[in-house]
């Protein structure tokens, strides 16, 4: 059955591999958009045609849709794929596309314009019989200020952008006087990241958990949900970890709010494939919606794993008008999926970015093992773009298995050159709170065991003493320097580490 | 046993390293620049290691955690060092100077904002480490800097008229 015969993704990093790799099994034409310091990158090099859009920042390349169009028409794509960030939920892109003659793969212009503004998105959802939180009206930049809108609030609130998403454009702030620079701050954020710098305030729920329902509707009005995904375990309001089944959900809950989702999906007339955001108090079992993205989700992998479904190819199916073949009653999943996003990101210093050369990136397999990665190893990891390289995802026939999967893989995973969150996350998933299940948001501020420094012990003084070998060993090191020596027993002492005989070095 | 030359840049460390640990390297293989092998512990238990030399660095992949090494960075380029002197406020990612905030002889607060980074399209608010006065700003709005970079230097503690 033929959708399209060409798409060109716009988009880089492992969500345009990610597209790219369904498009090619269908056996769809591919196209690729880069910027220059992606020129190397992996998307690039999988399309079966990449174009470079030629700059450096994210406002001249992949945000610039002039270009991107241009360039898909020029190569006689029929459609275009945004993945997400950039202009996955720009409406104007949209609307250009269909001007062009060219297929979004997403909701309407509509859809996408009502979502991506949270106040009408929220209305949306009243209408639809959804419980909202508390908010205030949209904030411009030089508009007197904000007594009046906190007040109807209180603090601590977040600041949250319009167009928001990955917690671009969020701040909480605790104290009246610190509004306005957060309100500022916000703005500049927003406008960068998504070209829209519209603000809004929000009441602030601690302690909460972060569930989504992912949703499908085709052109039809056929919508069904492909259940959740818990996403409570983030950092600056960004998600680190995800997992389902969540383990706050009882059936009843699971029902109401899936319920709630597929009301949210048709009030706001989408098609494609979106996501339905709660807040859970946990303590309550009350659920609030939060936001619709209008767009796929950087933590689909989860729900595709437990499903054994393709979203990707969902999205390009719905946006072809064909319609959806699955009925709710045969959304039965399989067995626990969990997973954990590989950010650049230094998690001894407050979560930091990291940039560099990637030395070394040796990513683990085996049983249940899945990487969406974006890059390879050698590439330089730029200070231009997000920061998260790739999402290591586990599936298990229960929990605990999927769990004990991603440990492991989490541990045999060499990446040098360029400091990641893996130390972070490996002790993460140790964590009895998230062993259990009972975490929340503030998972990570409750336990700065997470991200203090590692204490020294056996390992740390195991690398120490494997550098200064290495430091002390000059010379050029041959491709055949193969030594395959093994330790010499206790009786080699030198210095305090046996069996180091000094043949082990070349 | 032999002195150090090199200092670990990563992970920050936070207790002495050079005690005595019962541990066996074992080099299974090194081939284009990378040594592998085990690690066996003292109880026992190995653990695979992958390392590397990248120009003045040494990188080290144990057991989860990637570590880098370096020669100690000679005082007059110790401003760019994890460990800032107090007066120092150094950018704490790598990026480009969207605001900056005060300037010379501007009073400060603890916790006030000096000047935001943006960095993987994140803004870092860079926030003043105490009440003080500003005795110098380093940098310029659209200038990019890289960790670790100094950005304001307060008047010393003590120095104040």
């Amino acid at each position: 059955m033929s959708v399209f015969s060409k798409v060109l993704v716009a988009n880089r990093g492992e969500i345009a591999v990610r597209v790219l790799q369904t498009l090619q099994a269908m056996g769809i034409a591919t196209a690729a958009v880069y910027a220059d310091p992606d020129a190397n990158s992996p998307h690039a090099g999988l399309a079966d045609e990449a174009f470079s859009l030629g700059g450096s920042t994210a406002e001249e390349t992949y945000l610039d849709r002039r270009k991107i169009i241009e360039l898909a028409l020029r190569c006689g794509a029929e459609a275009v794929h945004p993945g997400y960030g950039f202009l996955a939920e720009n409406p104007a892109f949209s609307r250009e596309c269909a001007e062009a003659g060219l297929v979004f793969i997403g909701p309407s212009p509509e859809t996408i314009e009502l979502l991506g503004d949270k106040i009408r998105s929220k209305e949306a959802a009243v209408i639809a019989g959804v419980p909202v939180v508390p908010s205030s009206p949209m904030w411009t930049p030089g508009e007197s200020l904000l007594d009046g809108l906190s007040s109807q609030i209180g603090f601590p609130l977040l600041v949250k952008a319009a167009a928001g998403g990955g917690g671009r454009g969020m701040r909480i702030v605790e104290r009246v006087q610190d509004l306005e620079t957060a309100l500022e701050s916000a703005n500049r954020e927003a406008a960068s990241a998504f070209g829209d710098g519209r603000v809004f305030l929000e009441r602030y729920i601690p302690a909460a958990r972060h569930v989504e329902f992912q949703v499908l509707a085709d052109s039809s009005g056929n919508t069904i949900h492909l259940l959740e995904r818990e996403c409570s375990i983030q950092r600056r309001y960004q998600k680190v970890i995800e997992e389902t089944p969540s383990p706050v959900l009882n059936d009843d809950l699971r029902t109401r709010m899936a319920a709630s989702a597929v009301a949210m999906a048709k009030s706001a007339g989408y098609t494609n494939a979106g996501t339905v955001e709660f807040l859970v108090d946990a303590q309550t079992g009350e659920y609030y919606f939060l936001e619709m993205n209008a767009r796929i989700q950087v933590e689909h992998p989860i729900t595709e794993e437990t499903l054994r479904l393709d979203m990707v190819e969902w999205q390009t199916r719905i946006a072809a008008g064909k319609l959806i073949s699955l009925s709710q009653e045969d959304i039965r999943p399989s067995g626990h999926a969990v997973e954990c996003r590989i950010y650049a990101e230094d998690p001894y210093s407050n979560f930091a970015p990291a940039t560099g050369r990637l030395l070394a990136w040796r990513p683990p397999s085996g049983m249940g093992i899945r990487l969406d990665s974006g890059v390879a190893e050698g590439q330089e990891i730029s200070a231009y773009y997000d920061s998260m390289l790739a999402k290591l995802v586990a599936w298990g026939p229960d929990r605990q298995s999927a769990i004990g999967r991603m440990q492991r893989a989490l541990q045999s995973f060499p990446v040098l050159g360029v400091t990641t969150n893996i130390p972070f996350l490996i002790r993460a998933i140790a964590h009895p709170d998230f062993r259990s299940g009972g975490y929340d948001t503030g998972f990570i501020a409750r336990h700065p065991e997470l991200t203090a420094s590692p204490e020294s012990n056996h390992l740390n003084g195991a690398a120490v003493e494997i550098a200064e070998r290495i430091w002390r060993s000059a010379g050029p090191i041959g491709g055949s320097n193969m030594s395959g020596q093994s330790s010499a027993g206790p009786q080699a002492t030198q210095g305090p580490w046996r069996g180091l005989s000094k043949s082990t070095f070349p | 046993m032999t002195t150090r030359r090199l200092q670990q840049l990563h992970p920050p460390e936070s207790t002495l390293v050079g005690a005595r640990y019962q541990a066996d390297i074992e080099i299974a293989a090194t081939s284009q620049g990378r040594w592998e092998g085990q690690v066996q512990l003292g109880d026992g238990r190995t653990t695979p290691f992958l390392a590397l030399r990248d120009g003045q660095q040494v990188h080290v992949w144990l057991a989860g955690e990637s570590y880098v090494f370096a020669p100690p960075i000679p005082i007059a380029r110790a401003h760019r060092s994890a460990q800032p002197a107090s007066d120092d406020v150094v950018s704490p990612v790598p990026g480009v100077v969207m605001t900056v905030l005060v300037s010379a002889g501007d009073a400060v607060e603890a916790a006030q904002d000096l000047v935001i980074i943006e960095s993987m399209k994140t803004e870092h608010l860079v926030k003043s480490p105490r009440d003080g006065t500003v005795e110098q700003v380093l940098v310029q709005e659209g200038q990019q800097v890289e960790r670790g970079v100094l950005l304001v230097v307060l008047v010393g503690v003590g120095e104040e008229r």
